[in-house]
């Protein structure tokens, strides 16, 4: 706390009675997977286990008709699975998307909670949940302020000024009290990576049918 | 075409957007509806300008409502790893296509590396319209060691300096284009075609060993009856249709209509020689009488086409089922799934 203190600023001692996360402690606990540390994408599996077709209607075709549909569906012979792709307007960009997907959700089936498709889903989902904690914790004290704010303008009314100060001092350090949850901030800590902006927000990974 | 119930354009505004129900009609299903809207989207949103994107969005939709081919709109149709470039007055390039360039690539490149020739390969495309098929087949060949040279030819000017345009709009993806393929403009019905491409194009090359062609291949009451109503209204009817060769032309053949560039093609294979020879047909029936027509040849002028098969509507990436039939006497292989839609002719035994 002593080593801590001096690196605040200085008005900081008033207004948080809480020690703020420092760098040094941060540094010592388990980072989650960076992106480079995922599994890798599965492999596709041998175009002799895929059943290929392309979903579309009767009737003439080549120069007669012109369409647009690129949909490409596969099926995996040994298990039965089947994935669509129609996302692009090529159909060979179709097939790769839709093998690629293929092959994650074998992964899925044969690796279960060690598949590619849990472990990204696992530290998305973290990253969600400590981005809305903090958010959460962060209107949390705005609201608060506000209020605590609110409340010294009142005070300031009906007491007068010299009164304001010392009320205002006493109802934050309740405010940081009640907030202030050991076992919270553990956490949050835990999903804390230094270089957290490097890593994307969306992960160009896709899910479902698309 | 059955009606589509009020229900469904509801559904497409409520579901999908407001616009969706203008393009609708046009798609037919939600999910084709869905699609099409998002890749106007993201046209819009790629290209920018200064009338608003919401404007963009509609006015495209409105057009694409009147049936104006979604390519046209977009300006761009994806053709394997390529993006071709489509405008007004030139046929966009079909799915098709795609599957069996990508065939004739595959079979190409197995054939150059059992038979390890360093000279390059001769490719003649006729009726080549975007340049799809001299670029895709470019395209695959980068991968393999085996060099192209590309000619592709067509009568329209249009086609020409759009598929010039093809050329350097995907320079990036075939580096080695702008020495190996030439687009050039030429009427393949004039008497001194054939000997012209030697004297002038293919000064050095010993002969072709791959002649392509998309010819118009839809007889006038099939474009009246069979085509899309986008196709009919919107693609050129020279691409589609050849009824623009002179009658007398078409009739020293003695072919149907339809079938008057195959004859024209088929003989000027005679005259060239190339090692394959693969032309898009509109069906099955079309196909057969190709096949014949090339049969034909055999005793007339001694041109002997060891293999022919029959490719149909998706060949590339499907099984191999060991369909065959029989037509005069000679075993013809058929591939892939859908209608007829290649007669593949050569002198090879491979």
């Amino acid at each position: 706390m002593a080593m801590i203190l001096p690196l605040r600023p200085p008005f900081s001692s008033l207004l948080r009675l809480r020690p703020f996360p420092l760098v040094t402690t941060s540094l010592q606990l388990a980072r989650p997977l960076s992106k480079t540390q995922l599994p890798a994408r599965p492999k596709p599996p041998p175009d002799s286990e895929i059943e290929e077709s392309f979903l579309k209607g009767s009737g003439p075709g080549g120069q007669k008709i012109n369409k647009t549909n690129s949909a490409v569906q596969l099926k995996h012979i040994p298990t039965g699975i089947v994935v669509k792709s129609q996302a692009t307007r090529s159909r060979s960009q179709n097939r790769k998307i839709a093998r690629d997907l293929l092959a994650l959700k074998l992964d899925e089936l044969q690796n279960g909670d060690q598949s590619r498709t849990a472990i990204v889903g696992d530290h998305k989902k973290k990253k969600a949940a400590s981005k809305a904690k903090k958010s959460a914790r962060k209107y949390k004290k705005l609201a608060e302020e506000k209020a605590a704010a609110s409340a010294a303008a009142a005070g300031g009314l009906t007491s007068g000024e010299e009164g304001t100060q010392p009320q205002v001092l006493e109802v934050r350090q309740d405010i940081e009290e009640d907030d202030w949850d050991p076992e919270e901030q553990e956490e949050d800590e835990e999903n804390h990576i230094p270089g957290d902006a490097k890593i994307p927000q969306r992960d160009n990974f896709r899910d479902g049918d698309v | 075409m059955p009606r589509l119930p009020p229900s469904i354009f509801w559904r497409a505004r409520r579901e999908i957007s407001p616009v969706a129900s203008l393009l609708l009609p046009v798609c037919r299903t939600l999910q084709s509806t869905a699609n099409e809207l998002r890749w106007i989207r993201d046209h819009v949103h790629r290209t920018p300008s200064v009338i608003p994107a919401g404007i963009r969005i509609w006015q495209l939709c409105e057009e694409r409502s009147r049936g104006v081919p979604l390519q046209y709109l977009l300006k761009t149709q994806p053709f394997g790893p390529l993006e071709i470039l489509c405008r007004k007055g030139v046929l966009i390039p079909r799915q098709e296509t795609e599957s069996y360039t990508f065939h004739l690539s595959s079979i190409l490149s197995s054939s150059s590396s059992s038979s390890s020739s360093s000279s390059p390969l001769t490719i003649l495309d006729l009726c080549t319209g975007t340049g799809c098929i001299p670029l895709l087949l470019l395209c695959c060949s980068q991968k393999s060691s085996s060099h192209f040279s590309c000619t592709g030819i067509d009568i329209s000017a249009r086609a020409i300096s759009l598929a010039k345009q093809n050329l350097s709009h995907n320079l990036a993806l075939i580096p080695s284009a702008s020495s190996s393929i030439q687009f050039i403009r030429g009427d393949i019905f004039s008497t001194k075609f054939t000997s012209e491409i030697y004297a002038q194009h293919l000064p050095d090359a010993a002969e072709i060993d791959v002649l392509t062609a998309n010819p118009p291949y839809i007889s006038p009451s099939d474009f009246r009856s069979q085509t899309a109503r986008s196709v009919r209204h919107y693609e050129p009817r020279l691409a589609l249709v050849p009824d623009s060769v002179p009658s007398e032309v078409s009739k020293k053949y003695g072919c149907r209509e339809e079938d008057v560039f195959y004859a024209r093609i088929l003989e000027i294979a005679g005259d060239l020689k190339p090692k394959r020879v693969v032309l898009e047909v509109a069906g099955w029936e079309q196909a057969v009488r190709v096949v014949e027509m090339a049969q034909a040849q055999r005793d007339t002028r001694g041109t002997d086409y060891k293999v022919i098969e029959i490719w149909r509507d998706d060949v590339h990436g499907v099984r191999d089922a060991g369909e065959s039939t029989e037509i005069w006497g000679q075993r013809i292989r058929v591939k892939g799934e859908g209608d007829g839609r290649v007669v593949y002719l050569s002198r090879l035994l491979d």
